[in-house]
């Protein structure tokens, strides 16, 4: 043991590695469910009537996107911080007792957080507010959890070789502290066993059971101050961080420009928080915050085309390495991706645009192109990187992974291409009025008409699971049929078997 | 100074601390002070209301229906006066949504009735042919948690002063009194003198009887709560 | 005054303070490499790309304790 070299030890990145893909199997399966519900109700019932409550849209659709948020998401960020973090701070877990003991407890607990999100979702406790349904007990687990996460963080930063702290980490510690912090303030509540009623009786009712601290347009300020950041710190800028590492790393090219890195993370830590505003565009809030979400939605594009723009040209004059790496065009395309969603977003922020998207597909669609094209994309990209240094094999199919990368982009593109065409349609027809100035038609008109977009909207999440199923595939045939490497041949380029 | 904020990591996450916490510092905390009075005309919910706004949460309505009307034409139109920000002064948690699969729901007592919504939630396609949204026939044998709803209200009266038991100005000068029961089973009497009214109105006979030994269906509740969505 | 204009006050400092801060880190970034003792930010870069444990740190501990 003593006279092995020290290397990087990625036991934990491996555990989350493991989360990341069963928990996105799930996350997108009930995704796909949920699209054929919309698109077929009798789907509501496909285990039988007797089931129907726990297998209807409604209840399903809490569980599909804080599955994919919290679970696949949040999964493939822990396994690139472990991975990552210690690479770049040049420091290994090994090292640490101490960390590798926080690391797996991180693990542990995570899990059993996970089990009892699915088992509450499913039997209906939940507090309603989007992406913060868990009741108080959870969300005291969740907190426990993430302050794990810190601990590893900057744990490894103290023990660290590397003085300086690369743009990944600072990427990492904003995720950590960002989300810290919108979580903490959101789920202010208040459980209601300590109440006692005159009658000098307590803990009644569901021990469980809490009550916001925030009422009415309050609790709507908070709550979309946090879900439109919970979106930049759970869907942007850990995957920047992990652009940043990944496609330098695997392509061999230093970032195009360093600065740029540097100067676009400040515009987004402070242009960011700005946003939230504009979920509540028309809405009882003060119009000077509605004005204000409008205004910093659209600054917002300098940031994110910053870091954008700065990924597309570290490949400049390395253009064939994105045709000949299956791996360098998941990153590419979700480089691209992000600038098409971060030019979206601030388009549907923009008030008169907001009008019509506001309440429809389109902001289902604006979300999938940046979740499923981005975050997907980039998580996945993460992982195949990893998997050879992880498992010190060669990834198993080269080929498998082309097809999968144009399975999936096929089924991105049907996405929101549907989802586009069928929320401007309802928001059209939702406003039209005839001659007289009556309403043209009746809410139950611009349901039925949608019912193409959501039938090709469906296949596009079939493909994308599909391609999925492909990648969870070609990771296990990687850990355990892959052609093993040696460690030259893990410097850049990733080793792929045919 | 920037250079030297790089290479240590707490104060450089204190530096980012205050670029995040700016934003919210500002918009957020101020307006506080000035927001949720409560409009002339909103009252608490009865007992029975919150058990069926529970019903409503737990089935995750909000996933497809808004409670909240634009200040536009054609949505004042279809669904009533624009939203005020006072309506909602006893919304905890607020259920404004971000998705119209189905309609708005913030007025759907002003043009629902009980037995509308009896009918469509056995089987909305039945009532709205072409509708997309499932049956929730469950609701007609669970029973709701009237408990739960009474340690509710006695904690918003306590924490956040919730006038129960007191009077409340209504628009037209009158005041009307929301009650709530001193104890547990003050509280479910309560609230089966109300489900009593509403399974009056209702056709299905299991729900009439369980309404008549004491029990109430969580559909019973929720239609309470649905009529009181004004 | 009330509240809304503190707010309002305290808005416009805390930003006009951030921009000028974030100018001059742009002046400073782009103006460090070239002084005496100053860092060039694009080695940095290197951090990521030469990750081995037995890689060489870009910038080590030690070096800063020298200073």
């Amino acid at each position: 043991m003593e006279n092995r070299p020290l290397e990087y030890d990625y036991t934990v990145a491996k555990m989350f590695m493991f989360t990341t893909i069963v928990l996105g199997i799930v996350g997108m399966l009930v995704g796909v469910i949920l699209a054929f519900q919309l698109a077929f109700p009798s789907v509501n019932t496909f285990l039988g009537s007797g089931l129907a409550e726990f297998t209807n849209f409604s209840r399903l659709r809490p569980l599909h996107t804080d599955a994919v948020i919290f679970g696949f998401t949040l999964s493939g960020i822990f396994a690139t911080w472990y991975y990552v973090g210690q690479r770049v701070l040049k420091v290994s877990m090994a090292e640490s007792g101490f960390l590798m003991f926080i690391g797996k407890l991180h693990f542990v607990l995570y899990v059993i957080g996970v089990a009892a999100v699915v088992v509450s979702l499913l039997a209906g406790v939940t507090t309603s507010k989007e992406y913060a349904e868990f009741e108080w007990p959870i969300d005291i687990a969740i907190v426990i959890v993430w302050v794990l996460f810190g601990m590893s963080i900057f744990g490894l930063i103290g023990i660290r070789r590397e003085k300086a702290l690369y743009i990944s980490v600072w990427y990492y510690i904003a995720t950590f502290l960002g989300v810290a912090m919108l979580y903490l303030f959101n789920n202010m509540e208040i459980p209601t066993m300590l109440a006692a009623s005159p009658a000098g009786e307590s803990g009644i009712g569901a021990w469980y059971h809490s009550v916001s601290m925030y009422a009415g347009t309050n609790d709507a300020l908070v709550q979309w101050w946090y879900g439109h950041n919970a979106v930049a710190f759970g869907f942007t800028v850990p995957i920047v961080a992990m652009i940043y590492y990944f496609l330098p790393k695997e392509s061999g090219q230093a970032i195009y420009s360093y600065k740029l890195s540097l100067l676009s993370f400040w515009g987004l830590m402070f242009v960011y928080l700005w946003a939230g505003g504009h979920h509540l565009l028309f809405s009882t809030v003060p119009d000077w915050m509605q004005t204000m979400g409008s205004i910093f939605s659209v600054v917002l594009i300098l940031p994110s085309w910053g870091s954008a723009i700065n990924m597309l040209l570290t490949m400049k004059g390395e253009w064939q390495q994105v045709a000949a790496s299956p791996l360098i065009k998941f990153m590419v395309l979700g480089s691209t991706f992000y600038m098409f969603s971060t030019l979206e977003g601030p388009i549907q922020a923009i008030k008169s645009v907001n009008a019509i998207a506001h309440f429809t597909d389109w902001i289902v669609g604006h979300v999938h192109d940046g979740v499923l094209g981005w975050v997907g994309f980039m998580i996945m990209a993460a992982l195949y990187h990893m998997a050879p240094r992880v498992f010190k094999r060669e990834i198993y199919s080269k080929s498998l992974m082309a097809t999968q990368f144009w399975i999936q982009t096929l089924g991105v593109v049907l996405y929101f291409t549907s989802m586009w065409i069928a929320g401007i349609t309802q928001g059209m027809m939702w406003r039209a009025h005839d001659e007289f100035g009556n309403l043209a038609y009746s809410f139950i008109d611009t349901v039925t008409v949608l019912h193409p977009y959501y039938t090709i909207r469906g296949i596009g999440g079939l493909l994308y699971l599909i391609g999925f199923l492909m990648f969870a595939y070609n990771i296990y045939k990687t850990m355990t049929a892959g052609r093993k490497v040696e460690e030259s041949e893990l410097q850049n380029a990733s080793p792929m078997g045919a | 100074m920037f250079h030297w904020l790089e290479k240590h990591p707490f104060f450089f996450a204190v530096g980012v601390f205050v670029v995040i916490a700016f934003a919210g510092l500002i918009e957020i905390l101020p307006n506080f002070a000035q927001a949720s009075r409560p409009v002339i005309g909103t009252t608490p919910y009865s007992t029975l209301e919150l058990a069926g706004r529970h019903v409503y949460i737990k089935n995750s309505c909000n996933a497809c229906h808004s409670q909240l009307i634009r200040p536009f034409k054609s949505e004042t139109d279809r669904y009533g006066h624009y939203s005020l920000s006072g309506e909602y002064a006893y919304d905890r948690p607020f259920l404004w949504g971000s998705k119209r699969t189905g309609p708005d729901l913030m007025r759907v007592g002003n043009y629902r009735t009980t037995d509308w919504h009896e009918n469509h939630m056995k089987n909305p396609s039945a009532v709205v042919p072409g509708s997309i949204m499932p049956g929730y026939p469950w609701l007609f044998t669970n029973k709701a948690d009237v408990d739960t709803a009474y340690a509710e209200q006695l904690t918003v009266a306590q924490f956040f002063s919730v006038p129960y038991n007191k009077p409340v100005p209504m628009k037209d000068g009158s005041t009307k009194t929301v009650k709530m029961g001193n104890s547990v089973a003050e509280a479910n009497a309560l609230a089966l003198a109300e489900a009593k009214v509403i399974a009056a109105d209702m056709k299905d006979q299991d729900v009439k009887d369980a309404v008549a030994r004491g029990e109430i269906p969580e559909i019973v509740a929720l239609i309470a709560y649905m009529n009181s969505l004004k | 005054m009330d509240i809304a204009e503190i707010q309002a006050y305290g808005y416009f400092g805390l930003t006009a303070f951030l921009v000028f801060v974030l100018y001059s880190y742009i002046y400073h970034l782009y103006s460090t490499d070239k002084k005496e003792g100053g860092h060039d930010y694009e080695n940095y870069s290197n951090i990521a790309l030469k990750d081995d444990i037995e890689d060489t740190p870009v910038s080590t501990i030690s070096d800063d304790k020298e200073k």
